[in-house]
């Protein structure tokens, strides 16, 4: 138990892969082999984003730093445009904590990972309903009489 | 037993979603196996967002809970719902199943060499991740550090990326798309038949999107431009102003929509969103600077020297924005009107 419990996560994934990796094999049906291509890709997703999950960490953007922490330079001289200025940026903490903030590595990349996961499945579902024009069925088994006959 | 680095709600909801998928694989009826992936895919936006990962999740919530759901009801729309096998197969199903489970014992077996769930000191999160964190303030003034990550150090990355959404939208064009005047495959029986009842005839149903979606399309554009500061960005942005077309589509009929944006139109503006990513690169060069280092932009920018990359980011998130937009809508139509463009769901 103390094994498995501080890594079900990835006992997770591995789950969510083989069932996307079966419906893809034995699905005789094509739309449930693009939903299960969409679950193996889920299953990789949430690998790398509980990778870069930190215990008792915040989300990673940047909070301002408590009030009075925040200050200009003294003496330096006012600056022209107050509103968009580098003095601005010092409200923030300067360097943020890094074991407070998630990793943002892994969530950008699956950030845009999921918007070409969308894409593809649009691909792979136009190419079913190309099919389906020919052979009027989605059933591979019925698609291959077809092309036999 | 030790404190445990673990999030108890997350292990429910991962419990949940093992369950929802194979729910959906194993459904007889096609549009209630996508209905489930819709709620599959929310889900795993709960888990996200517990795991910190606030804007994946946002766009697992506007992607896989939304628009992927609908591609799949209008495919199946299209088609038939029914996804009983004609043979049982289940000698070959046996083979499959032995095939995954090896495969899963295979990737179980590095599970002790894995770094526990949550361990901030992992390979992962001790490596290259802490410059990220510690210098996105400094170099482009932008809290959220998904975003700068996104569209200024991993620009290219994410040029390339919306160019892929843009070849993927004329991947699906040039396998469906028939001109219905010179079309010899029959119209399928659902499309040619006449609906029972008007489906696109409830008062309600139109009131309310009619209401529903400027506030969408203004949300949008907030999620957009407000990128830099919360969770948001193109892609969220983008997907969502799809979604508040989509939603038209769904709600009036497709010609109301195909009114305003033609198909030229849609697949001009699905073009123009990736130019205008790479032309702020090439701007970049012109002004002296490397392809996509923003700095170099800071005579044209307003403000300060400090935020040219501030304003870099916030323009490349617009390309982004507005290919997302016009693939989603121009990928919805042609698979929701089964390539013909006339009508639809």
């Amino acid at each position: 138990m103390e094994e498995i419990v501080p890594k079900f996560n990835y006992i997770v994934v591995v789950i969510l892969m083989m069932t996307g990796l079966w419906s893809m094999l034995a699905q005789s049906n094509l739309i449930k082999k693009c939903i299960g291509m969409a679950i193996f890709q889920t299953g990789i997703i949430l690998f790398f984003i509980s990778i870069g999950a930190k215990n008792n960490a915040s989300i990673p953007i940047v909070a301002k730093a408590p009030l009075g922490q925040a200050h200009a330079p003294e003496g330096s001289q006012p600056p022209a445009k107050p509103e968009l200025t580098a003095a601005k940026a010092k409200a923030y903490p300067d360097p943020p904590d890094v074991n407070k903030l998630t990793n943002p590595l892994t969530q950008i990349l699956m950030l845009t990972a999921i918007v070409v996961g969308v894409a593809t499945l649009g691909v792979g579902l136009a190419l079913a309903q190309k099919v389906y024009q020919q052979h009027k069925s989605f059933d591979e088994d019925e698609i291959l009489e077809n092309q036999t006959k | 037993m030790a404190e445990l680095p673990i999030w108890q709600y997350d292990t429910l909801f991962l419990i949940a979603v093992v369950l929802f998928g194979v729910t959906a694989l194993t459904m007889q009826n096609l549009m209630s196996a996508a209905i489930v992936f819709g709620a599959y895919s929310f889900l795993m936006c709960l888990i996200w967002t517990a795991m910190g990962a606030v804007d994946v999740a946002f766009t697992e919530a506007a992607v896989g809970a939304g628009v992927s759901t609908v591609f799949i009801v209008a495919t199946i729309y299209n088609t038939g719902a029914s996804a009983k096998p004609r043979k049982p197969r289940v000698g070959f199903k046996l083979f499959a199943g032995a095939v995954a489970v090896a495969t899963g014992a295979f990737l179980l077996s590095a599970l002790p060499d894995f770094p526990a769930w949550g361990d901030p000191k992992s390979p992962v999160n001790s490596t290259v991740a802490p410059y990220y964190i510690e210098n996105t303030i400094r170099d482009a003034h932008v809290p959220n550090i998904v975003t700068t990550v996104l569209a200024d150090y991993r620009g290219f990355d994410t040029l390339l990326e919306t160019a892929v959404v843009f070849i993927a939208c004329i991947a699906i064009y040039s396998i469906l798309r028939v001109d219905s005047a010179k079309s010899t495959v029959d119209e399928p029986d659902i499309i040619a038949a006449p609906p029972a009842y008007d489906p696109t005839d409830s008062l309600i149903i139109r009131q309310a999107s009619r209401i529903m979606v400027p506030f969408m399309q203004i949300f949008a554009l907030y999620v957009i431009a407000h990128g830099h500061y919360s969770p948001g960005g193109g892609f969220q942005g983008g997907v969502i102003l799809g979604a508040s077309v989509i939603l038209l589509c769904i709600s009036f009929d497709l010609k109301f929509v195909l009114r305003q944006w033609t198909e030229k139109k849609i697949m001009l503006l699905t073009a123009l969103g990736v130019l205008i990513y790479a032309a702020v690169g090439v701007a970049c060069i012109f002004m002296g600077g490397d392809y996509l280092n923003y700095n170099a932009l800071d005579p044209v920018l307003p403000g300060d020297m400090a935020f040219a990359r501030y304003y870099g980011i916030l323009l490349v998130e617009v390309g982004v924005g507005v290919t997302v937009m016009f693939s989603m809508i121009g990928i919805y139509i042609i698979l929701a009107s089964n390539g013909r463009f006339n009508r639809g769901l």
